[in-house]
Parts: C-alpha cells; sequence; structure tokens
C-alpha cells in the first residue's frame, strides 16, 4: 500500500539549530512518538525501536534510518526501511529548510511510504489516518524540540 | 440396537436411491469428531512459520538469535537447513517445483521464509515473531497482462534462462507454458464465415475454497523403527504417501500417512504445503512429532487459491441462432510456482469442456500461463481442473449471444443442444460425451420455476422502471477422472480401489482411497455394498484416509470419487458375490447355473421358497466353505474408469436489484441436476445446496485481490466474504436422471455441479436485469458497488 | 496461572498464560468439539454457550474472565445417550456434511432457542449469522433448527416427521 503526505511546519528557530538538530541522530530519535528503544551506529544511521497500533495490529516495529543531511541544497532526506508483526515498512521523506525573515525556519516537508503485511491489509482501512497522524506528529515533536534547544 | 451409532436408529438394508441419514454424523452432532487438530501425541512440538511482508524482495538476512533467546523455543529453520536435506525446493504437481522456505528470495505476500519449532503453540509464535529478516524489495507483477513485458522483472532466477518448460517452450522469463486444442485455422476459417459474431473479454477472479477448518499436519518420525507417521489435512493420502517417499527418500512402506476427520476440503487439500514439510523435516531433526495448523491468514494468502483466468472468446451463429464456431484464449495467473492440481496431460485442466451442452462444429482453445508475484496454486476449488472456468465462459457467452441476436437465452440454448440421440457425442475439442438429455432438464426447470410468467413480468417491471433479471445456465460437467490412457498425476494413473471384507457374521468393513470431507462417503459406500451384497447398512463400516489399512487410490477431489472409487466398490462387491453364488449353490446343494440373485438373496430358480442370505453365506464362507474353494469372503478392487462421466443442469435464477444501493436479491433459485443414478437423495441434494451457495459466494462476495505492491487484500474473513445463513437464497433442487452407460451404477459425481453451474445464472440474471441500459457483463464478483456505479452511470433515478 | 473453569457442570483446573483464549483452554481441557477456524472471531466455529443462556464466540474471551462463569460445549448437551432435539434435528435434516461448524452452530441454535423457541426462518437465519458453514448452504440448517423447536415444545420430545 502506497502512502504520500506532505505538510509544512513553522519552527521557531533559526535554520541553523535546525541543522544542527537534524544531523544530531540523539535528537531526531527522540522525536520518534512511542520510542522505547535507540541505538545510534554513528552521526547517518540509527536504529529505533518504536510502539506501533495499526487497527488489530499492535506492537513493536524496529526501523533502520538513515539520516541524509544535504545543506547546500537546504534539503534534509530521511530513509527508513523496518518493521515487525509480519509487516514492512519502506519510507523516503525529505524537507526542504528555509529560513524566514523572522528568524523562523519552515519544514517544507513531503514523504512516500510503501506499506506490507498485516499493517497494510488487516490495519488497511485505519492505515491512512494512522500513518498520517505519525509523520504529523513527528514533524510537530520536531518543530517544539528544535525551538526548545 | 447398532454398535457403531448408539445414538441412532437402524437402518437395515438399504441400497440405492434411499434418503438414510448419515452414519458418519453420530460422532460430529455430539463433538466426538477427530480432526487434526484434536490429535495431540505426547511430547509433541509446535511449529510457526515465518512470513514474509513483500510480494517480491531479495533476502538479505535471517536473524533467529532473539528467538532462539525465548523460553520453550528449540530451533528455527530455513532454506539453507532444508537444503542440507535436500527439501528446500520440492516438485509440484503440474511439473514445476516450488520452494518450501525462501531461498534467497520472496515471490509472494506472506511466503514462508522460516520455521520455529517450540514447546508450546505461544511460544513458537512468539519465536516467528522474533526473527528478523533483512529484505530488499523488488519490482512486482501484479497484473498477469504484464508479466510477458519485455521488460517485466525476472521472478524465478532459478529457470530464467531454461525456455524448455514442463510443458513445452517458454517463451518469456515468466511465461510458464502454452496448450491449445482444437483446429484454430478451421475454427477462423468458420467463424469468419459465420452471420453473427461476438466477443467478450470475462474474467474468473482468483479465489479461495476457504473451508471451515484450516490446513494443518503432523509429522511423527519414531527414530527407533524407522517409521514416519504423518497426520495430514490431505484429501489425497495415498497420493501425498507416494509424493512424501519421493521427496525424502524414506522407503513409501515406512510412512503413514493418516487423514482424519476432515473439516471441508473443496479443493483446499490436495497440494503439498510447504508447512506440511517444515514439520516433517522437523520431526526428524528434532525427533519428536510436530504439530502445525494453519492460521485463516496463512489458509487464505499461501495455500491452494482457484481460478484466476482472464478470457477471451469469440462465438459465430447464423442470423436464426445456431451456433457454428468458438474460439478461447485464456491468459492463466499461476502465481510463483506453477503448483496447478491438474492431470499431468492436461496443464489447464479439463477447460476444454468449454463447448459445453452445445452442438459446436468447429472450436478452438489456447491457453497462456505466466508467473506473477502471487501465491502458487490452482487448485480445483469444488471443481473438476478448470470446468468451472469453462462453464462459467459458456454460459456467460450463450446469453451475450443471446442479446446480440435479440432472442431468448432459453430459445437459443434449445436450439443449439446436443440431442439425445448424438450420444455418445464427440465434441469439437476432443471429449466423447458419455450420456444426456439437455432439453428435458432445461424444461423442468422453466416449468418449475415458470418461465414464460416471469419474462411477462419481467416486461411489466422493465415497463414500470423496475429492476429485475432471469438467468439461465445449463451446463455440462466433466468429472471422475481418470481412465488411466490419459489420466495420471505425477505418472500414478488416475484408478481407484475398493476393499470388502465381509465377516462371518454378516457384517462388513469396507475401505476406499478416496478421504471424504463432508460428501458422506461412510453412508454411500455402505448403501452400495448394501444394494449388490444384501447387507445390513449398518453392519457395514466405511473406512478412508489411513494409507497402512486402505488400498490405494488418488483421493477425493474433482467430483471424482462416485465414478471412481464408488466404481470400485460396486465391482468388488460384484466380485464377492460371484464367490458368494459358488458358496450359496454349495449350501443350497444345488449347481452353480441353478442359483440366482433376487431380491437380495441367492434363489434356486424356478424355486423361490428355496433361498440363502448374504449373511447365512458369509457364515458359510468361514465354516462350511464348499471343497476346492478358497475360504473366507473378501476382496480388492481397482477399477480404471473406461470414460469420463459429463454430468448436467439446468440452473435457472430470477433477481431483483434495489436503483438505490445496487442490492441483487436472488428472490428464486432453481437447480435441475442430472448426475444419473442417484445413491442417496438426501445427501445429493446436501451437496447441491453447498455447491450452489460456494457458487452464489463467488459471484456476489469472495475474491482474493491484491493491490498494486502485491499486499494481499483478502487475508482474514472480515476481508474475504462468505456468505452466511442471512444472505444465502433458498434453494429449489431437483433432477432428472440420465444415468452414465458406462459406469457400473450408472451414476454420474454431483459434488461439483452446483458449484460449477451457477455462476453464470446468478451473473446472467444480473445482466438481464440491467440489459436495457446496455449493459452486456459484469464481472464476478458482483458486489453492491459495481451494480451501484452502473445504475449511477446509467442516470437511473434512486427511487 | 492457576484457573478454575466449570465445563459442562465439571470443575476443570487449568494452568494458562493470561492472553490464552477460552477456546484454546477448554480445548487444551480435552473437549476438543469446540473448534477453531479464524482469527477475527468471524467464523463461530468456537460457539459455547456462557451460564447456561449466552452464546458467546470462545476466541473473543480470554480464559481467564470465564472463571467464575459455567461453560457448555458439545459435549454437555445430550444426555446420556439421549441425543439433545437440536442433535437429533441437525441429524434427521442432514444439517452437517463436514462436521466442523456443527457443535458452534448447535450451541448457537441452542441459545437462539431459548430467547425464542418458535423463530420464524428469517430469525433463524439472522439468529445463526454468526455461524459459517461451508458445506451445506444453511437450509437443512434452518430446517433443522425448525425441527428442533418443535420437539422441544413438545414434552415428549418425540421427533417431528419429516
Amino acid at each position: 500500500m502506497k502512502l504520500e503526505y506532505s505538510g509544512q511546519e513553522k519552527v521557531q528557530a533559526e535554520p541553523e539549530k535546525v541543522w544542527r538538530f537534524v544531523q544530531d541522530p540523539h535528537k531526531v530519535a527522540s522525536c520518534l512518538p512511542d520510542l522505547k528503544a535507540v541505538e545510534i551506529k554513528d552521526e547517518k544511521n540509527l536504529v529505533a525501536t518504536v510502539g506501533v497500533a495499526v487497527g488489530p495490529v499492535r506492537g513493536t516495529f524496529k526501523f533502520n534510518i538513515e539520516l541524509d543531511p544535504r545543506p547546500e541544497e537546504n534539503k534534509m532526506l530521511v530513509r527508513l526501511r523496518g518493521g515487525g508483526l509480519g509487516s514492512a515498512v519502506d519510507l523516503t521523506a525529505s524537507a526542504n529548510i528555509i529560513g524566514q525573515d523572522d528568524q523562523t525556519t519552515l519544514l517544507d516537508w513531503s514523504g512516500v511510504a510503501n506499506v506490507s503485511g498485516p499493517a497494510a491489509t488487516v490495519g488497511g482501512r485505519v492505515l491512512d489516518a494512522q500513518a498520517k497522524r505519525l509523520i504529523e506528529t513527528v514533524f510537530a515533536n520536531m518543530g517544539q524540540k528544535m525551538a526548545e534547544v | 440396537m447398532s454398535v457403531q451409532t448408539p445414538n441412532l436408529e437402524p437402518k437395515g438394508i438399504q441400497g440405492l436411491g434411499k434418503p438414510i441419514k448419515r452414519k458418519e454424523d453420530a460422532r460430529f452432532i455430539v463433538g466426538k469428531g477427530t480432526y487434526l487438530d484434536d490429535i495431540n501425541l505426547p511430547g509433541m512440538l509446535y511449529m510457526a512459520l515465518v512470513h514474509s511482508p513483500y510480494a517480491h524482495a531479495k533476502i538479505l538476512n535471517i536473524d533467529a538469535s532473539e528467538a532462539l533467546k525465548i523460553p520453550g523455543v528449540k530451533a528455527v529453520i530455513t532454506a539453507k537447513d532444508l537444503a542440507a536435506a535436500g527439501l528446500s525446493w520440492i516438485p509440484t504437481l503440474a511439473g514445476d517445483k516450488q520452494m518450501v522456505l525462501a531461498d534467497g528470495k520472496v515471490l509472494y505476500q506472506y511466503q514462508e521464509v522460516a520455521a520455529v519449532f517450540a514447546e508450546t503453540r505461544q511460544a513458537a509464535a512468539d519465536g516467528a515473531a522474533a526473527v528478523q529478516v533483512e529484505y530488499e524489495p523488488l519490482p512486482v507483477v501484479v497484473d498477469p497482462y504484464k508479466a510477458t513485458d519485455p521488460d517485466a522483472p525476472v521472478l524465478r532466477e532459478d529457470i530464467k534462462d531454461k525456455m524448455e518448460g514442463a510443458h513445452g517452450p517458454r517463451r518469456h522469463h515468466n511465461h510458464i507454458w502454452n496448450w491449445s486444442v482444437g483446429s484454430k485455422e478451421e475454427t477462423e476459417k468458420a467463424l469468419a464465415q459465420s452471420e453473427v459474431r461476438i466477443k467478450q473479454h470475462m474474467v474468473y477472479p482468483r479465489s479461495h475454497p476457504a473451508p471451515l477448518e484450516p490446513c494443518g499436519c503432523i509429522g511423527d518420525m519414531n527414530k527407533a523403527t524407522g517409521r514416519l507417521t504423518v497426520y495430514m489435512t490431505t484429501q489425497a493420502p495415498h497420493a501425498i504417501r507416494t509424493v512424501l517417499s519421493l521427496v525424502t527418500g524414506i522407503p513409501e512402506n515406512n510412512i503413514r500417512v493418516i487423514s482424519p476427520d476432515i473439516g471441508g476440503g473443496f479443493g483446499n487439500k490436495v497440494p503439498v504445503y510447504p508447512g506440511y514439510v517444515c514439520a516433517i523435516v522437523g520431526s526428524i531433526v528434532l525427533g519428536a512429532p510436530v504439530k502445525w495448523v494453519e492460521t485463516r491468514t496463512e489458509n487464505l494468502t499461501t495455500t491452494g487459491f482457484a481460478r484466476d483466468f482472464h478470457m477471451d472468446i469469440e462465438i459465430g451463429a447464423t442470423k436464426d441462432g445456431k451456433v457454428t464456431a468458438m474460439k478461447v484464449y485464456t491468459l492463466a495467473d499461476h502465481g510463483a510456482f506453477d503448483a496447478a492440481a491438474d492431470p499431468s496431460k492436461y496443464p489447464a485442466g479439463l477447460f476444454s469442456i468449454c463447448t459445453g451442452s452445445y452442438d459446436f462444429q468447429k472450436a478452438y482453445a489456447e491457453v497462456d500461463a505466466v508467473y506473477t508475484n502471487k501465491a502458487p496454486g490452482g487448485v480445483a476449488y469444488r471443481c473438476s481442473f478448470r470446468v468451472t472456468e469453462a462453464s462459467y465462459l459458456i454460459e456467460r457467452s450463450m446469453d451475450v449471444l443471446a442479446h446480440e441476436l435479440k432472442m431468448d437465452p432459453a430459445e437459443l440454448r434449445l436450439k443449439n443442444f446436443i440431442r439425445p440421440e448424438q450420444f455418445p457425442y464427440p465434441s469439437a475439442l476432443g471429449w466423447t460425451y458419455d450420456s444426456g438429455d439437455y432439453e428435458k432438464t432445461l424444461k423442468v426447470a422453466l416449468e418449475r420455476i415458470g418461465y414464460y410468467e416471469l419474462r411477462k413480468e419481467q416486461a411489466e417491471k422493465r415497463a414500470r422502471g423496475e429492476l429485475m433479471g432471469i438467468g439461465i445456465s445449463t451446463f455440462t460437467e466433466i468429472v471422475g477422472a481418470g481412465p488411466s490412457k490419459d489420466f495420471d498425476i505425477l505418472g500414478i494413473k488416475m484408478f481407484d480401489g475398493a476393499e470388502i471384507r465381509v465377516h462371518p457374521s454378516g457384517s462388513a468393513i469396507v475401505r476406499a482411497g478416496t478421504r471424504h470431507q463432508g460428501q458422506g462417503h461412510e453412508t454411500t459406500w455402505a448403501q452400495i455394498v448394501s444394494e449388490e451384497l444384501g447387507l445390513d447398512v449398518d453392519k457395514i463400516i466405511v473406512e478412508e484416509g489411513d494409507t497402512d489399512t486402505a488400498p490405494y487410490g488418488l483421493g477425493t477431489y474433482a467430483s471424482r470419487s462416485t465414478p471412481t472409487a464408488g466404481g470400485a466398490m460396486a465391482l468388488a462387491a460384484r466380485r464377492i458375490r460371484e464367490k458368494a453364488k459358488k458358496i450359496a449353490a454349495h449350501l443350497l446343494e444345488v449347481s452353480e447355473n441353478d442359483v440366482e440373485w433376487v431380491d437380495k438373496k441367492f434363489v434356486v430358480k424356478g424355486v423361490p421358497s428355496k433361498s440363502v442370505t448374504m449373511n447365512e453365506v458369509a457364515f458359510a464362507a468361514y465354516t462350511n466353505p464348499p471343497p476346492g474353494l478358497e475360504p473366507g469372503l473378501e476382496t480388492t478392487y481397482y477399477y480404471d474408469p473406461p470414460n469420463l462421466t459429463f454430468p448436467h443442469g439446468a440452473y435457472v435464477c430470477v433477481v431483483d436489484i434495489d436503483k438505490g444501493t445496487g442490492e441483487v436479491k436472488v428472490r428464486r433459485f432453481v437447480a435441475i441436476d442430472d448426475c444419473g443414478t442417484i445413491i442417496n437423495p438426501m445427501i445429493v441434494e446436501g451437496q447441491v445446496h453447498g455447491g450452489l451457495t460456494e457458487g452464489f459466494a463467488i459471484a456476489f462476495m469472495q475474491e482474493i485481490a491484491f493491490d498494486e505492491q502485491g499486499n494481499h487484500l483478502a487475508s482474514n474473513f472480515t476481508d474475504y466474504l462468505l456468505p452466511t445463513a442471512l444472505e444465502t437464497p433458498r434453494w429449489e433442487t431437483g433432477h432428472t436422471v440420465t444415468p452414465s452407460p458406462h459406469h457400473p451404477l450408472g451414476a454420474k459425481g454431483v459434488g461439483e455441479s452446483p458449484t460449477v453451474g451457477s455462476p453464470a445464472a446468478f451473473v446472467n440474471a444480473v445482466v438481464d436485469a440491467l440489459a436495457h441500459l446496455g449493459v452486456r457483463h459484469i464481472d464476478m464478483p458482483i458486489t453492491r458497488e459495481k451494480v451501484w456505479r452502473i445504475l449511477r452511470q446509467s442516470g437511473i433515478d434512486s427511487f | 496461572m492457576e484457573i478454575t473453569l466449570n465445563i459442562n457442570g465439571t470443575e476443570k483446573k487449568l494452568n494458562v498464560e493470561p492472553r490464552t483464549l477460552l477456546v484454546q483452554a477448554i480445548r487444551d481441557a480435552g473437549l476438543t468439539g469446540t473448534h477453531i477456524g479464524c482469527d477475527s472471531s468471524s467464523c463461530g466455529v468456537c460457539t459455547v454457550v456462557l451460564d447456561g443462556k449466552t452464546a458467546v464466540k470462545s476466541c473473543t474471551m480470554f480464559a481467564v474472565q470465564a472463571e467464575g462463569h459455567s461453560i457448555t460445549t458439545i459435549e454437555g448437551l445430550a444426555q446420556g445417550d439421549k441425543l439433545h432435539p437440536l442433535q437429533q434435528a441437525f441429524h434427521d435434516q442432514h444439517g452437517l456434511q463436514c462436521g466442523y461448524c456443527t457443535p458452534g452452530m448447535i450451541m448457537a441454535a441452542y441459545v437462539l432457542l431459548q430467547h425464542n423457541p418458535n423463530p420464524s426462518e428469517e430469525e433463524i437465519r439472522f439468529g445463526l449469522s454468526g455461524n459459517l458453514c461451508r458445506c451445506t448452504g444453511y437450509q437443512n440448517i434452518v430446517k433443522a433448527v425448525q425441527q428442533a423447536a418443535q420437539m422441544l415444545q413438545q414434552p415428549t420430545g418425540a421427533a417431528a416427521d419429516d
């Protein structure tokens, strides 16, 4: 099941702060909702275990996450692959990091996810809404935490 | 009082045609059936499988370390472990091979990747959830029409350069075989000369038999004796034993396959599945019995699907409605491995029965099979090897032709039926139909439903804007595979055996190589023997499903039990009667030539008062055998049928359609079947009810669908819809009897006729109701949504 | 954990995991007449009767939730050798073929007839719509329930004519 989302998040911080944040895998991981465990492999790779509930499919999913910051393009790429409970998720997301006149930053993001297995088939009816909420929460958390730093 | 059935009434001698109550009910109604999951062996381990979430992916790594840490988990095996035993791939029934556990890549969603063995079923399930598999997704082929695109991804790396398959040349890496029958040139010529031609594309969607009991297996290797006992939900225990011996190398005498009570099969329980193999390997490796019982999701996603035929037909006719020729091209979606359960010589099964009940002088049928990223299968789901697809195709097409000719579909059929005097009838595609009276059967059905009054009612309703339709299906089946000259599975000829042992006190045990799953063999076989030998039905016990005791036979599917094993049973009984006659002559102190079998007794010709019963003969066979005659009274008979049988029927369906919601209500359904001689009319009627309900399910509800990524969209009973008592119509049944001239009892088999014949009647009725809106065809399943969209697009008001 | 279940009038002590479903506990207690057919509470082959009056799909309940309740399964329906009218009627009307759905179907019908001793065909079909059958097409099951309803209304329990 292919899902596509996009959105914008206004962050109360300057682009420099935002760049420092997204290049720190610890900080990025802390934005994942219901994070159970995280293992930082290096500055660009981490493995996160996250609680997931899609309809009757509930449990923990394990994700390999690759952060690919491209400051020269003002762009941040994230690739995520993993799954659990016999389901798999492949997600590619990108965010344009755009400095604003008022010392704030706009995250203009979009993502494409492919979901397979029971999460897609059994959870299919609620998957779209759940996934959308999940991804919005991630960016909302980022916006909030970036402002706190 | 009968000892076998303490709760039920005694029956006495009950032969053919008697609606006696079933002997097997006694245990089922009190919850004492023994299905596979009811069997528990000491020290038994449980197995759970790890499945792929992807429809097509490379396997980069399988990490079982976390699973092995779970208390109770004993072992995890993958393809590598199976390879050591030479069992990572197994041959399929169709001459292909298939992975047991994913070997390097997965080819369909939910494919088996690893097997976990544990002390409890919970630990096994936890273990399976803890196995970490790393995949690299690959492009997916879902649409069979795109499977052979030049740039389509290679699905089967193992045979990508092997362009000669089990059924001839392959023309693309995802092509399996091409099969054709009839003369293309002559057919095309006849079509070109026809005054009227119709063309229609139609899809018989992928379906699944979904018996309520899932598949399962207990492997039990006894290392001390070297004997492997396998309990398995199988419709064909003897063939399974042979296959197991071939793939494991264990001598066949050291394998015992026991098929316990089966909670429905419908073709789903014919093939060998990876789970079976893994449970057996697990038992051999771990030295303990291993049980595996499918979850419903495993059942629907990995085991034997059915149909998935994408058909194009062209029919030629004269202006006044006499058919001249038909040409069919079909694309068959076989999934990732060609595991279709068909006789070896017939990769598209008996699809060439597609000329149906009609006298086509010219015909040509061609089928291409392709690989896609879907589960393997192609089982005969309540169907004799693709006969369902063929019957649907011709019966749907006859309505399309009637529409084109502006002719009544009943009249068109009556005009084109093969006439009774044409039997045995050689069909244009090579079959010899045994017998039939199609006109009679249709006329009975039309009369019963009041066809011509219904047509008047329909015209009136249409004038008022109401939607009502009438659908007819006058199908001919081909069942009872089959004669050994043409029919085998993996080289094993498709005859069947029956054994009868008459005991001194006049009771008997009879055994057959078939395995019933609800068809009532424990009653009908006993009735055949009661008829032929004059023994009390209650004193005849029927046993099937244990390869240590039953004679060899290829099993119960494709409506073959009565045509094959039923014939064997009758002929075994007659062989016993031949011997019994000698003993009777001895008892009656006359020459054998002076003894005749009258009213289920041996009587001295011309002296009706001098007679002996079979009970007396049986006693004498053990206590007072004639000098020089071998004592005892038992025999085994292997019956090789001389031809297939051709049951037929006429079904008429009336539907009303709700203009607002698109809901189709089946108002009436009359099914007149002709399955030749009827052994037990109650059981036949029950079979017809069940088969019609499955036909109804396929026409309106059941579909195994996939999304673009190969996600299985019908993986449980909340997505794969089965009819309940509420939506199932009330069936009106009846029969005509045209015995098969070559079957020992004249019987033809009935279990599948209603599933084969009914879908076209439902679809024809719905299309008929919408025909005035320009609708000529709707693919199954006809959901409310499909009808609703047609209505809205046609500008029909909701009220 | 240790629980005690009253099944068919007999107290059974069982050791179960908290997540054990009632159907599994019943089967593990040796009463295998109650079957399992799906993972989604759709098929009804696991139907049992709770406290003599409620039909439940025993896959929708944890075993621990059944503690303190009485459970009736298909094995508890006959009185000695005397079949319950529903069992007799399913046999008489050929209301079963493979037999897999039969125990659940009979238990659901048992409760249906308690609530509605004289149901119409529509009411029977509605009442049994949580129980799937793949063999019979339901028609003879409906007839069996009608026969049982008649038998239950005749105090002698005499079989109806068929």
